[in-house]
């Protein structure tokens, strides 16, 4: 047990807070994806380790929990896939609600079907790319709409 | 294990300290009543819950002076296998489990420790009071513990939290912490009851030195804490030894006050004499919390001032 907690300190590192460009980058990619505007975001600070992208509420001071060995740090926000960003069902389920653009609305039978199946035949007036699945006012998380299907990246 | 039967005899030793102690005796008979938070910070419309929950056949009433709780009926509903759970629209605690976190009244912006917070309770209840807005530091020893409030933090959808496996006697020094909450490990007396026998702390660990323990994580709480910030001690547990006399202790080594503190429970002052032994005066104003006057678990709560 000691052996192992040690390993797991000497892993954990602070994540990276990023540059103002790819703070951009990712916020607008939410804005212009699902019409989430940029300032729901105003208090959280974007940190990011290897191809992922982090939300962490805005510290008054960074510099004093720096000196923490954390284990986490925040939400899991986005993901860098190839050269897309990808949003996570954990960050879609917290502010999918506030989505004005590419907002999937399934029935229940639908939602079971896609959860079983991992993907649907369907044709819808959407751009083609990550969508939120939604049914019955709950949002379930993501999915990419492409050629007429419908694939489920719920966990 | 305890068994049922056996309880009389055990809890006899608090018999000047639990009000009504027949009527709590019988009230160990009944299983512990069912209830759930609501967590908005997912979940904007609360009828959408509400209604999903009476459509599987279950009865929710929200909770008097308790913003967010429902009590459900019945009580074995299994809440933790439904879609609303899976979404982290609720998480199911008993209402007496909420009682230190309204006692730490922590507020957007500050620095807030969650000394022992897995599985993150009170670190989510913490999170949804300051609109995900306070800066949580939610700490646990134990890594198995922590998987459960990692899992937790990010079902609730929680942003604010940060996480960390320090043994709490040892927590570093640095960071200007405005409110900590020591939930410190106990034996659990104020859990047990019928459905709950055997669960005592003690008698799983039985040379584990419970108050040592206590009294190292909030003397370290204590001096973690910025002057004029506050700690919050609580435990689940009946055993003056693992209440009083550990904020006594504290007391006598630090600069500190107990504040008075309102809540929405039937509650009694702690107690200031134990088996000979004689508290501070302050400790008349920490609070116990008693299973048969609250319908849930038992609990003590010290609201604590840094003075100095």
């Amino acid at each position: 047990m000691k052996k192992r907690r040690k390993k797991i300190h000497k892993e954990a590192k602070w994540p990276r807070v990023v540059s103002l460009e790819e703070r951009d980058e990712v916020l607008s990619f939410w804005e212009e994806r699902f019409g989430i505007p940029k300032e729901t975001f105003a208090d959280y600070l974007l940190l990011s380790t290897a191809k992922n992208y982090w939300l962490f509420v805005k510290p008054p001071e960074l510099r004093p929990l720096q000196n923490l060995q954390v284990q986490t740090v925040g939400l899991l926000f986005t993901r860098r896939v190839s050269k897309w960003l990808k949003p996570t069902s954990t960050a879609l389920q917290r502010f999918g609600h506030l989505a004005t653009r590419n907002v999937v609305e399934l029935t229940p039978s639908e939602l079971d079907r896609l959860r079983r199946e991992r993907r649907l035949p369907f044709e819808a007036e959407l751009e083609e790319g990550y969508v939120v699945i939604k049914c019955e006012g709950k949002v379930w998380g993501c999915g990419l709409y492409a050629k007429g299907k419908l694939i489920s990246y719920l966990p | 294990m305890l068994e049922l039967n056996e309880a009389p005899a055990y809890f006899e030793r608090y018999r000047e300290i639990i009000p009504r102690f027949e009527e709590f005796l019988e009230h160990l008979k009944k299983p512990l009543p069912l209830y759930f938070r609501l967590n908005e910070l997912k979940c904007p419309r609360e009828e959408i819950v509400l209604k999903g929950l009476e459509r599987q056949g279950v009865k929710v009433e929200p909770v008097p002076n308790f913003p967010k709780f429902y009590r459900v009926e019945p009580r074995d509903f299994p809440l933790g296998n439904t879609e609303e759970y899976y979404l982290g629209y609720i998480y199911p605690m008993t209402l007496s489990s909420a009682l230190p976190v309204l006692a730490l009244e922590p507020k957007p912006g500050e620095y807030i420790l969650d000394m022992c917070a897995a599985p993150g309770s009170k670190t989510t209840q913490i999170a949804q009071a300051t609109g995900d807005r306070a800066v949580i530091v939610a700490n646990d020893r134990r890594l198995d513990r922590l998987a459960a409030l990692v899992a937790n933090l990010k079902r609730l959808g929680v942003a604010s939290a940060l996480t960390t496996i320090y043994r709490g006697e040892v927590f570093p020094y640095g960071v200007p912490f405005d409110r900590i909450l020591v939930d410190a490990p106990c034996s659990g007396e104020g859990r047990y009851r019928q459905g709950y026998e055997g669960e005592l702390l003690y008698q799983k660990e039985g040379h584990t030195n419970l108050p040592a323990i206590q009294k190292g994580l909030l003397v370290r709480a204590f001096d973690l804490v910025k002057v004029g910030g506050i700690v919050v001690y609580s435990t689940c547990t009946i055993n003056p030894e693992e209440n009083e006399m550990v904020v006594d202790y504290l007391l006598r080594k630090r600069q500190a006050e107990i504040v008075p503190c309102d809540y929405p429970l039937p509650h009694h002052p702690g107690v200031t004499e134990w088996e000979g032994r004689v508290f501070h005066p302050d400790l008349a104003k920490a609070a116990r919390f008693f299973p048969h006057e609250t319908e849930s678990v038992g609990f003590f709560v010290a609201k604590i001032k840094r003075l100095f």
